[in-house]
């Protein structure tokens, strides 16, 4: 999958308009949609796209949209 | 994981009882925001929910079902030599709540009767025990009693449970049947997971105080005290991920079968986007998931019941229906059967009314 198709999966969940999301953003503080229904929305999307279930500490431990796409294993490329 | 197929019994009914009183998505709107309330309505599937009014508990909406069900059943009290009481809102700390059932449904001396300390999983555990007694010849007709009344352990003010939980009551009757379909059983537990869905305090571990029974703004910016229900949605969603694919793979395997001779499955109504997500993930035909939690509720322990009231009535008492049943969740604590059910009583549901003198809030309509 793109890194473009992967943003567009997260803005889907955050509810944030196609194409807004860069990766920079701070996950808390800059992308209001990210609460806890994202976060079992981002394990599912995960979970079907790639077959890794990831565990919900791992992804607490990440602070930007960019530490999400870390965690996929270069399974997202540019 | 745990596995057992037994024979010679069958299941003779399903009867589910609820509180009249219903509370709707519309009134948490003042607590949480319309927006966002409307969009955890959306992802749990949950709309309204029957709540109990004070001084009503788990044992009176299962003490309904009972009733109603040994009445369309013509089971004369005193054939019931077992009683079972599965639920996480007992009456009491002591005597167990089956006792207490036993002495209101006017049971004979003769009869065992025990409590069962489970929920998600708790109906589940309820059959397999229940098919056990029956079984082994221990009992000949076991009334299987499955409620709870989750409002009551819950904060209005934590948005992760105060819109999810509703309250109910079951009766499922079990007896002998030496012509009857085996029943397939798998079972297992994790208790690492013990934390994630829980209870803290009100216990031995962590005693009731003036502390615990505080409500305090804790991390994830919800407000509850160590004696209201915590549930970590993600961790939850997780452990079904990881146990439940597995679970159905155990239990059809159990019982010699696959997913195409199923008619019907019927989870743990957790809520509607784990439901739908793992019936995607698992590839069940979506016709064949029953999801009936929008006017009800997580119903903890009564979901499974409950849903065959609702869902599966007119289909098990006119036919025979082949049907996976799995429980996953508080504990971790998952179970499942495979059965053929039916045709059985399945009596109309039963709407619990108020004590005289206890104002409640809507009425169902």
């Amino acid at each position: 999958m793109t890194r473009k198709e992967f943003l567009g999966l997260l803005e889907e969940i955050v509810e944030e308009d196609p194409g807004t999301l860069t990766g920079a953003e701070k996950l808390k503080e800059q992308v209001a949609g990210w609460n806890s229904l994202a976060v079992v929305s981002f394990i599912a999307l995960v979970d079907e796209h790639f077959g890794i279930t990831l565990s919900p500490k791992v992804i607490a431990d990440c602070k930007t949209v960019n530490d999400l796409i870390g965690l996929l294993n270069g399974k997202v490329t540019d | 994981m745990g596995t057992a197929k037994i024979s010679g019994v069958r299941l003779a009914g399903v009867a589910s009882a609820l509180p009249r009183a219903v509370q709707t998505v519309a009134e948490a709107f003042p607590v949480f925001g319309e927006a966002a309330t409307q969009k955890i309505s959306e992802s749990t599937g949950v709309r309204q929910r029957h709540v109990v009014p004070p001084g009503v508990c788990t044992s009176d909406l299962c003490l309904a079902a009972a009733e109603r069900l040994l009445e369309e059943l013509n089971w004369a009290r005193d054939s019931v030599d077992g009683l079972i009481f599965v639920s996480q809102t007992p009456d009491y700390i002591l005597p167990a709540t089956s006792c207490s059932l036993h002495g209101r449904l006017g049971l004979s001396k003769h009869c065992a009767a025990f409590d069962l300390n489970l929920g998600c999983s708790g109906y589940v555990y309820g059959l397999w025990i229940g098919c056990q007694l029956v079984q082994s010849g221990a009992a000949r007709r076991v009334l299987l009693l499955v409620g709870d009344t989750i409002s009551r352990i819950v904060s209005p003010q934590d948005r992760s449970v105060a819109l999810l939980f509703g309250d109910a009551g079951t009766a499922t009757a079990m007896e002998k049947d030496d012509t009857a379909p085996p029943l397939a059983f798998s079972l297992g537990t994790d208790g690492t997971g013990q934390g994630h869905l829980m209870v803290p305090a009100g216990g031995f571990r962590q005693p009731h105080s003036a502390a615990t029974c505080h409500r305090t703004a804790r991390d994830d910016s919800n407000i509850r005290s160590d004696e209201d229900l915590y549930m970590n949605g993600a961790e939850i969603f997780t452990f079904a991920l990881r146990e439940v694919p597995p679970l159905f793979k155990s239990v059809l395997s159990t019982a010699g079968c696959s997913l195409e001779d199923l008619d019907v499955v019927v989870m743990h109504q957790a809520n509607r986007f784990m439901l739908e997500y793992l019936a995607k993930r698992m590839r069940l035909a979506p016709e064949k998931v029953v999801v009936a939690l929008e006017n009800r509720g997580n119903t903890s322990s009564a979901s499974i019941p409950l849903a065959m009231t609702d869902m599966l009535a007119d289909r098990l008492k006119t036919g025979s229906l082949r049907m996976i049943l799995a429980g996953f969740g508080v504990g971790f604590s998952w179970g499942a059967a495979a059965l053929t059910c039916g045709p059985m009583v399945m009596p109309e549901l039963v709407l619990v009314e108020a004590p005289a003198g206890v104002s409640v809030g809507k009425e169902d309509s």
